[in-house]
């Protein structure tokens, strides 16, 4: 960094840090239009535009081989299936937690709170191999029912149940997060008058706080949604080999069938059920940042 | 508390710390116990003998040590590069004006609207017509990439709360503009910074699917093994030895970032 660089500290002198503040961040923002903008462009157009001997022309051969292969589509549904079921399982397990920790101020909230954020350190591989351990054939849960004479159960490892426990488990520290973060806006005035004039617990959290935590509720589902949609470690480790979720699916298609425009079309499908999603997340972030 | 009165008992807080502390800490314990067991074998609810015997063949296993300094090496090459080239930039956006400025800083978020393993897969689709698969610098590319939305804007907001005055009182008293950048701005902005440094690290460190659908077979990190011994080990004690090797960077993480992460500011930083 020159001295001149540091010269032009404050953006009232426009005109001395133009050209060199485009440079400063020239690097990075040239590696996200090589590294993210274009591999999206050249993904779509590579899958519509064919090579033949007679020259690239327009086909969406590709995506219909998708949509009607018995086995990509089973996978497409296990996909919506797991992310579906996760956002539900998710949204009941954070949303008391987060309610229980917005009006509680003992020092047992503070244990709740330590325990729902400790996930987010914890590698989802060591997850994994944690809930094998657990849950897996002849795992602690085994154990202690065998201690107490019951049955095994049957366990959820390798079928479509573990990723989602596993995802939720992996999930909850920053659903809890964003919807304590969107419950600081609730008011307990609000609360209290609704209170004064006879509204029970039901009808305050209906009426009074769902309202107002809609938002934050939006974008904590966006962001698992965007996360479990295309999860690669747990689906892989903890799921059934067939019917397999969108990640493990592309990795195979792209590294063991080496069919990267098979695995690129996939890509372009999860693009496609996710843009609401994303475009969402995206628009919600940036309004609470400016640069 | 201030008051006196007796509060009643917090069933409800008792009933999550009891769910939770089953949920979340225990599969954690059990793999921690499995670390140091010599010979569990079922139906005994304790193992049958505890000693250090795997840690010695874990740690034996070349492996493992060709796997821990790849981790170690990726880690740092990305997180020294992505310093180099974000916190420049972090101060051009929180310091200078030039156009599209903003545009260009949310275009860090490009990545994040779209479902993360399909972008790779995008990704590696540009990286096979350059030969980059199975390449040491095509995971370091695909991982920097994961690294600059946090390297870029939790900086900027570090040098966007350096008191402006103090900058301008020492450049009125004639200090040169380097001197006051060593002097004030960065002292300022340094702890923040150090946090998003190792925040990028560990984030590095832990970066599964890039390296596994890049880099397998030939660029084998720490977490790449741990699914292969997963997979394929039937010795369990092997896995969870790793686990608690893998484990050390995310604690020293937790150890600093828990203030951090327990404020308002980050969960406002994911859109909340």
């Amino acid at each position: 960094m020159t001295t001149d660089t540091a010269g032009s500290v404050s953006p009232v002198q426009p005109h001395r840090g133009r050209p060199i503040g485009l440079l400063l961040v020239a690097v990075p923002v040239l590696m996200v239009v090589w590294l993210i903008i274009w591999p999206i462009i050249s993904a779509v157009i590579t899958t519509l535009w064919v090579k033949t001997p007679e020259g690239d022309i327009f086909s969406i051969e590709t995506y219909r081989f998708f949509f009607s292969d018995g086995y990509s589509l089973s996978n497409l549904g296990m996909t919506l299936w797991t992310t579906g079921v996760c956002a539900i399982l998710l949204l009941v397990v954070c949303l008391p937690i987060a309610l229980y920790l917005r009006f509680a101020d003992s020092r047992i909230a503070a244990y709740v709170q330590g325990l729902a954020i400790f996930p987010m350190f914890v590698p989802s591989i060591i997850l994994s191999f944690a809930f094998i351990r657990v849950l897996g054939p002849n795992g602690t849960v085994d154990l202690v029912l065998n201690a107490v004479g019951m049955p095994k159960i049957r366990s959820p490892y390798l079928t479509p149940w573990g990723p989602v426990i596993g995802l939720v488990w992996d999930n909850i520290p920053l659903t809890v997060l964003i919807l304590l973060s969107g419950l600081g806006s609730v008011s307990n005035q609000a609360i209290e008058a609704a209170r004064d004039v006879g509204a029970g617990k039901i009808a305050v959290l209906w009426h009074i706080i769902l309202p107002r935590i809609s938002n934050s509720i939006l974008v904590a589902i966006s962001f698992a949604v965007l996360g479990i949609f295309s999860a690669f470690t747990l689906p892989y480790v903890l799921g059934p080999a067939a019917p397999e979720m969108m990640g493990p699916f592309m990795q195979r298609t792209f590294r063991e069938l080496f069919e990267p425009q098979t695995a690129i079309t996939q890509a372009v499908v999860t693009f496609a059920f996710c843009i609401v999603f994303g475009l969402f997340y995206v628009y919600s972030v940036a309004k609470n940042r400016a640069p | 508390m201030s008051t006196l009165v007796r509060r009643r008992t917090d069933w409800t807080g008792i009933t999550f710390a009891v769910v939770l502390t089953l949920v979340i800490v225990l599969p954690l314990l059990v793999v921690g116990t499995w670390a140091f067991t010599n010979v569990w074998r079922y139906p005994s609810l304790i193992p049958q003998e505890f000693g250090l015997r795997f840690w010695n063949q874990t740690l034996a296993r070349a492996d493992v040590w060709s796997s821990i300094s790849m981790s170690l090496t990726l880690a740092v090459t990305v997180t020294v590069l992505s310093a180099v080239i974000c916190l420049p930039a972090a101060y051009a956006f929180a310091r200078m004006e030039f156009p599209g400025r903003s545009i260009l800083f949310f275009s860090f978020l490009a990545g994040h609207a779209f479902p993360k393993f399909g972008l790779l897969v995008a990704i590696a689709g540009i990286f096979l017509q350059l030969n980059l698969i199975g390449t040491f610098w095509g995971v370091v590319l695909i991982q920097l990439v994961g690294t600059l939305l946090f390297m870029i804007w939790i900086p900027v907001a570090a040098f966007q709360a350096v008191d402006r005055r103090m900058e301008e009182a020492a450049r009125d008293v004639g200090a040169t503009p380097m001197r006051v950048f060593w002097s004030i701005t960065l002292p300022q902005a340094g702890p923040t910074i150090a946090a998003a440094i190792l925040l990028s690290f560990v984030g590095t460190f832990y970066e599964t699917e890039g390296a596994w659908l890049i880099g397998a077979p030939q660029v084998r990190t720490l977490p790449v093994l741990m699914i292969s011994f997963i997979n394929n080990q039937p010795v369990i004690q092997y896995g969870a030895v790793l686990s608690v090797l893998l484990w050390v960077p995310s604690f020293i993480a937790l150890m600093f970032a828990r203030k951090v992460v327990n404020s308002g500011s980050f969960a406002r930083g994911f859109g909340g």
